[in-house]
């Protein structure tokens, strides 16, 4: 593997997206398509979104930990975007999903959800990565669409 | 320190003009809302001690300047939606940090929720506003959050959009019935089902409609209170909910939010009962969250509301009656009398419970709960009384 991305890269290559010391490092390693959520060294939890203390049992030895990106939808939508996000047109149907991940009961993620015209809760999905305005970003599909 | 149910009054209310183009500034619209609130109380400027309003809106210590007020030994800026302020109040004069307080906030609708409000100069340079969207599409924070949550409660309970559906038209009913309202224009379930997708399942007539308009209230304790011109408006019990998991996408499920939280708490404290209330005000900034109130609340179970609301529709006026006899959000809500995150169903609950609410008024109305605020993280609820 080439050498970690430095925190200007990681900013450049998220221009438009709220990073701070306490989520770079789950965008350092989407520039690897490696999808990192934080875990607690001590206690083992796992939490959503990124914070720097763990809620469980306040340790700051947390680690932005890759899990495997398998899970099931509890949530999703399909945002008619009114007006241009960061690298996404305006006027046609995004679709978004929160999805509940396997590592742990209730850690969700929510990325884009690609290929499920007709998303349900409880699908099986996988990760997968997409490109936008340059720079990956996960997000789900089907389980064994690959 | 003693009890503080029914300690602390709304005495004095003031509103503006709710409009889509009001040509002027929030802070100017605060201002009329306020010098009205204070006028209505029948007291002085220089009786006001403490200051309590929406710090986004205009600060405590602009109020205080651009009215004159002379001493203030109080005030606070809390965030939205409008409980924060009158709960605040409530604490501050029931601790002693201030006799009379007044309390206000106001909307202006902004360029981040209103795309029309961009062709305004004077508001494109005002800025976005507060409910701003995420520049990063991927994620449930902010307003968003609540269209997933509306979409997987129809899919857990197996019902259709007509229970939104209901909620607004409920809303513009009442809107129709009162000239404060800034939409009265008629609403059927085809025009709701017919609406365009904003963000599935959620329509523009599931959401809030923006408006320029703000609202001022007079708070002091109820044995002051009793030497003032109008009914007293008693602050019953008031609650605040919100578990460890306050994110959109975190959310265990729909029975574990902060509106549980509020519904234990309330029926802990509160001595006026479900079945006493006269007039009910669930938050309707988006239909969901008014769905969720009715069930979290005790009206009906989980997944009920639109079993409830048939049951309760009263086709004469095309709205709500619980029981045959409780209307809801009488002024339109959110929805249609207009959207300023919840300072207006306060304003409607107060008018109703003091008998000034005109030909909207609800008959020997006692009793009325506001359920402001929404699911993840700002759940309120607020039981007023007065004794007529
Ligand atoms: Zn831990």
């Amino acid at each position: 593997m080439s050498e970690a991305a430095t925190d200007d890269e990681v900013l450049a290559a998220y221009p438009n997206t709220r990073i701070d010391q306490d989520n770079v490092e789950h965008y350092r390693g989407r520039l690897e398509r490696r999808l990192l959520v934080n875990r607690c060294a001590e206690c083992r939890l796992w939490h959503q979104p990124p914070r720097a203390v763990c809620p469980r049992c306040w340790s700051s030895d947390v680690r932005a930990t890759e899990v495997s990106g398998r899970g099931t939808v509890a949530l999703h939508t399909v945002l008619h975007l009114a007006a241009p996000s960061a690298g996404v047109a305006g006027g046609g149907g995004y679709p978004l999903a929160a999805v509940d991940l396997v590592e742990q009961d209730g850690l969700r993620f929510t990325a884009p959800i690609v290929d499920m015209p007709e998303p349900r809760i409880g699908d099986d999905v996988e990760l997968t990565w997409i490109t936008r305005d340059g720079s990956p970003v996960p997000a789900f599909r089907p389980a064994g669409a690959a | 320190m003693s009890d503080i149910k029914d300690r602390v009054a709304i005495v004095g209310l003031g509103t503006t003009e709710y409009s889509r183009n009001s040509g002027r500034t929030s802070a100017s619209l605060v201002l009329e809302a306020c010098i009205a609130a204070i006028r209505d109380a029948g007291i002085e400027r220089d009786e006001i001690d403490g200051l309590c309003g929406s710090n986004r809106v205009i600060p405590a210590h602009q109020v205080q300047g651009a009215l004159g007020i002379p001493a203030c030994t109080w005030w606070a800026n809390p965030t939205v939606p409008f409980q924060h302020q009158l709960i605040e109040a409530m604490n501050a004069v029931h601790a002693g940090s201030a006799q009379t307080v007044l309390v206000y906030h106001g909307n202006y609708r902004a360029t981040g929720v209103s795309r029309s409000a961009i062709a305004d100069p004077f508001r494109e340079r005002a800025g976005p506003g507060f409910n701003v969207l995420a520049s990063d599409p991927d994620t449930f924070a902010s307003p968003v959050g609540y269209a997933p949550w509306a979409g997987r409660y129809l899919e857990q309970f197996g019902v259709g959009r007509e229970v939104f559906g209901k909620v607004a038209i409920n809303s513009r009913s009442n809107a129709i019935a009162n000239e404060h309202a800034a939409m009265r224009k008629p609403l059927t379930m085809e025009d709701y089902l017919s609406a365009r997708m904003v963000r599935e399942p959620l329509t523009a007539f599931d959401m809030d409609y923006p408006v320029d308009g703000a609202d001022a209230f007079i708070v002091t304790s109820t044995e002051r209170a009793l030497d003032l011109p109008h009914v007293p408006v008693l602050i019953h019990a008031a609650v605040m909910g919100q578990t460890d998991l306050p994110y959109e996408d975190q959310v265990t499920d729909l029975g574990h939010t902060g509106q549980q939280i509020v519904a234990r708490e309330m029926w802990r404290r509160s001595d006026v009962r479900r079945d006493d209330i006269d007039v009910f005000f669930p938050y309707d900034g988006f239909t969901i969250i008014c769905v969720r109130w009715f069930e979290a609340l005790g009206f009906c179970g989980d997944g009920e509301a639109d079993a409830l609301f048939d049951d309760s529709w009263d086709a004469a006026t095309n709205r709500l009656l619980l029981g045959g006899r409780v209307p809801v959000n009488t002024h339109g809500g959110s929805l249609s009398d207009g959207g300023v995150q919840g300072s207006n169903h306060f304003r409607e609950a107060v008018d109703q419970l003091r008998g000034t609410a005109g030909a909207r008024q609800v008959a020997g109305a006692r009793h009325a709960l506001v359920a402001p605020g929404g699911m993840f993280f700002n759940s309120g609820g607020v039981m007023l009384r007065s004794d007529g």
